[in-house]
This record gives structure tokens, C-alpha cells and sequence, in this order.
């Protein structure tokens, strides 16, 4: 799922390993997620927008239909 | 290096997914030594090992657990009182045919068969009000 997680973690001046260490993950979570390889939960999607001063919609929301779109290529 | 509790909610994942793979091969191993013993021992040796207990334990745990996530799915219409006592009825048909089929056989005495038709009615009788505690919790 596309994000614009890594963006926003630049914004802040963080590297990948500080904000995993912030939001308490490893770094190579962090990565998946930048990559959009990983679903992270909905708890640490929280805790990554509280360390960044950031909403949820800033970072993670994307329209209808692209989700859909990246939801029937993954269930290929 | 410090071995620390492990946190990050995708290696608890991976972490579980790993363990399921390991199940998977545990459970194969067992059915293989299962399946020697049957076939040098017959089913007799094969029950007399300990691994078969195993098995059937893991078995049985697997399959009540299952029925937690088979509630799920069922409609919440279906009141969980009128599927105890419809599942009950035909247990009970089914250890009454066990029964009276055991007392009528050769060599065993009325007593076998209501002994036989307990065990089996007791044994049916658990899973159905795990069943039933099950969904009676999901619908409160």
C-alpha cells in the first residue's frame, strides 16, 4: 500500500532506525512500510503519525480506487 | 548482545508463521513414524506408542479451537439454545443406535451397550456445550 510515510520521516530529520526506536519496532519494519511491503496494524500506524505529528490521512489514507487496485494484485 | 522480548508486531507475525511451519513438519513426522509402526507393527503397535496419544490430543485441541473460528462465520440468526437441543436430539439417536446395536451383538450384555452409548453420548456431549458456550458468549 502506497504511503507517505517516508516523506514525512524526512520532514522530522529522522533516520529509519530512530523512528522505529521511537515508535518501538525494528528498523527493517520501517522499511517494509516505506516500501509499502508490510500492512502494519492500525496501532502502530497510531504510533507512527504520534511521533510524527502527523494524521492518519496525512501519511496513509489513499483513494478508493487505488487500494482496490493494489488489493486484487495482491489477492493474485 | 542483549536477547531482548521481541516487540515489533511483524516479527511476532513471522514469528508465529514460522512456528506453523514447524507444526506442519512436527505433524508430518509423527505420521510418518505412525505410518512404520503401522506397517511393521500393525494397528495395534501403532496405538500402543505414545505418539499416537500425542497426535490425537493435538488433534482434538486443533479441532476445538477451530470452533472458535467457525462460530464466526455461522449467521447470528441461529439461537445457540435451539442448536444445543436440535445437536443433542441427534447425539442421542446416535448413542441409542450404538447402544442397542452393541447390547443385541454376541457376548455382550444389555449393561455394554448403555456403558458404550454413555461414554460415547459424554464424549459427544463436551464439544457441543464448548459449542454452546461459545456462541452464547458471541451473541451476548
Amino acid at each position: 500500500m502506497d504511503n507517505r510515510l517516508k516523506i514525512a520521516r524526512v520532514e522530522m530529520n529522522l533516520t529509519q532506525q530512530e523512528l522505529a526506536d521511537k515508535v518501538g519496532v525494528t528498523r527493517q519494519t520501517i522499511s517494509l512500510i516505506e516500501k509499502g511491503k508490510y500492512n502494519p496494524s492500525l496501532k502502530l500506524c497510531l504510533n507512527i503519525c504520534y511521533t510524527l505529528n502527523k494524521t492518519l490521512d496525512e501519511i496513509f489514507w489513499v483513494e478508493k480506487g487505488i487500494a482496490r487496485d493494489e488489493n486484487t494484485k495482491n489477492q493474485r | 548482545m542483549k536477547i531482548q522480548r521481541i516487540k515489533d508486531e511483524r516479527l511476532i507475525l513471522k514469528n508465529l508463521q514460522n512456528i506453523r511451519v514447524a507444526y506442519v513438519v512436527q505433524t508430518l513426522g509423527i505420521l510418518g513414524i505412525l505410518g512404520y509402526d503401522y506397517v511393521t507393527k500393525g494397528m495395534e503397535g501403532m496405538i500402543k506408542n505414545p505418539l499416537w496419544f500425542l497426535f490425537i490430543v493435538t488433534t482434538i485441541v486443533l479441532a476445538f479451537l477451530s470452533m472458535n473460528i467457525r462460530v464466526d462465520y455461522e449467521s447470528s440468526k441461529k439461537s445457540p439454545e435451539r442448536s444445543l437441543l436440535f445437536s443433542v436430539i441427534v447425539l442421542t439417536l446416535i448413542c441409542l443406535a450404538f447402544g442397542i446395536f452393541t447390547a443385541l451383538s454376541e457376548g455382550f450384555k444389555v449393561m455394554n451397550g448403555v456403558v458404550i452409548g454413555g461414554i460415547i453420548f459424554i464424549c459427544g456431549l463436551v464439544p457441543l456445550l464448548f459449542l454452546y458456550g461459545i456462541r452464547k458468549k458471541r451473541n451476548d
